[in-house]
């Protein structure tokens, strides 16, 4: 089934990460001065300010953060309301944003700030598959 | 001891639109900024040729030209709703440096008519956002749109941590709606206004339609139309016409982040740090405060805020509200225009604050127009704060009366 939602548009400086993902892979920038991964990807490191940024591969393993339930969006997303979105603790550092699978979006009350999620890739065309993050078992 | 800039330039005028909130006829931004302008000049007297600088978010030399002024100042600051607290710093700055007298800070935006008119009119750019924008690239493909979609994720954090629940925070909303139905010009003053308006109650807030779980309709601002126009002088011209200058004794503003990716602490905004640049200049603190001016875009951004302005323990700031103490008739009055959820909120809510906290603090806030009786506070000071963005950026004053 063709992917109707909005497709990213990868730009020189995020590409690593795209093509990472194409491959389903979960790729993160890592400073090498100050070993700290950041996200999103910068031309110097946020932390330390270096220029020495490596792209690593990540574990793929993060927490829930913090999550809302979208009941209006648009284009097309608007066919999958309700649909859960959150802010996932990287495992290997920073935060990064989703929408949340292996959710029931009807019951939020369900849905456990700190709970475990695991990465996985949905291919939108022949050139770009869009990280999504599942609730995983402890 | 208060710093340098305390009290180097006061607001002499504050006035709005002639039509704000749901104008039967479209408005254009434009509009709405010329008539405010018109209405603060001839409210304090002072000529709009006497203008020397001009502070707008995104507009300055557009009002520059279609004034025929020839400014010494221009400052097009537009970073989201807390723009025009942060023109009333920069002008207070430029003033206490000599380079200007009298400075414009304005805002015009048709929130409602640009539905009406198909996106014309605004003053802004129609195109799509720039795909290579992180926040496209990393946002905008999961489906986030508007601020309801970003706020929320704010309120469940806050829940979280401090064990809070939406309905603490519908008390905001309830309250919120109490100063509305002061206030003739609030969208929701009344039934016959608005078949929403009148009073409501925590249930009501809690059963309105889900926009973006927790935030109900009611836990979010509207959006409508508003013209409004501010002028800022150094204390001799304060001193000479007819209104009454209400004096800028601090100001301040930071940012916390651009995109909500980067916002390190859900429960908590740059407020602290603006407020306290703010409390430092005007050498006073939070218990010197007898009432706030408080950006409620959301039931949760006025609620985080009023702990980051010291009014609240962390985790409580809905409490002024639910114990009534924002309300009217209450201890510490918040957000007597009804607010943003009540009043008015035309997408950069920081001028109607200037707005209402220069007539509380003026003594004007019962005209029959803008305020019927009971809306006029006895406060001699005002905490004012506006928030930009997704929680983003800030910006505070304290302002006190004459």
């Amino acid at each position: 089934m063709a992917y109707t939602k909005p497709i990213p548009d990868p730009d020189p400086v995020h590409r690593p990460y795209w093509e990472g993902a194409r491959e389903g892979k979960l790729m993160l920038p890592r400073c090498t001065t100050c070993n700290r991964v950041h996200w999103y990807p910068r031309l110097l490191c946020p932390f330390c300010h270096s220029r020495e940024i490596e792209w690593i591969e990540a574990s793929g393993e993060g927490r829930i953060h913090t999550f809302a339930v979208q009941h209006r969006a648009f284009g097309g997303w608007a066919d999958e309301v309700p649909f859960v979105t959150a802010y996932i603790d990287l495992h290997e550092g920073d935060r990064m944003f989703t929408v949340l699978r292996g959710v029931d979006p009807t019951k939020p009350e369900t849905i456990r700030i700190g709970a475990k999620v695991r990465v996985e890739f949905e291919r939108a065309n022949d050139e770009v598959s869009i990280p999504f993050w599942r609730v995983v078992e402890e | 001891m208060p710093g340098a800039l305390s009290r180097a330039a006061a607001i002499i005028g504050a006035a709005e639109a002639d039509e704000i909130g749901y104008p039967a006829t479209p408005k254009t931004a434009l509009q709405l900024h010329i008539e405010a302008i018109k209405n603060v000049s001839e409210q304090t007297g002072i000529p709009i040729s006497r203008i020397d600088g001009v502070f707008s978010a995104g507009w300055s030399s557009q009002l520059a030209e279609h004034l025929g002024l020839r400014p010494k100042y221009i400052d097009t600051t537009s970073v989201g709703g807390c723009s025009f607290e942060m023109h009333v710093h920069h002008a207070l700055a430029a003033i206490h440096a000599g380079i200007i007298d009298v400075a414009l800070i304005s805002h015009g935006e048709n929130g409602w008519s640009a539905r009406a008119t198909g996106g014309r009119g605004t003053g802004r750019p129609r195109g799509a956002p720039d795909p290579w924008d992180p926040g496209q690239q990393f946002q905008a493909v999961y489906g986030v749109a508007g601020a309801p979609s970003n706020y929320a994720h704010a309120m469940t954090r806050h829940n979280y941590r401090f064990g809070s629940t939406p309905e603490d925070f519908a008390h905001i909303a309830v309250v919120t709606r109490q100063w509305a139905m002061l206030n003739p010009r609030a969208i929701m003053f009344s039934k016959e206004t608005n078949p929403g308006g009148g009073p409501i109650t925590v249930e009501d807030v809690q059963n309105s339609r889900v926009v973006a779980w927790p935030l109900t309709l009611l836990h979010c601002c509207l959006v409508t139309d508003y013209g409004g126009a501010v002028l800022v002088a150094r204390p001799e011209i304060a001193r000479s016409v007819k209104t009454k200058p209400v004096w800028i004794a601090g100001a301040g503003e930071s940012m916390g982040h651009q995109n909500m990716l980067e916002m390190e602490d859900f429960t908590a905004t740059s407020a602290a740090a603006s407020a306290a640049a703010a409390y430092r200049m005007a050498g006073m603190g939070p218990e010197d405060m007898e009432m706030a001016m408080i950006y409620d875009s959301f039931t949760v951004t006025a609620g985080i805020t009023a702990e980051m302005l010291g009014l609240a323990p962390r985790g409580e700031g809905f409490m002024l509200w639910k114990d009534g103490r924002a309300a009217p008739g209450g201890k510490f009055p918040i957000n007597t225009n009804g607010g943003g959820l009540s009043f008015n909120h035309s997408g950069m809510y920081g001028m109607q604050l200037l707005v209402e906290a220069y007539r509380q603090l003026s003594r004007t806030a019962e005209d029959g127009v803008t305020g019927l009786p009971g809306k006029q506070v006895d406060a001699r000071s005002c905490i004012v704060n506006g928030t930009g963005g997704s929680l983003s950026t800030t910006g505070t004053l304290i302002l006190v009366a004459d």
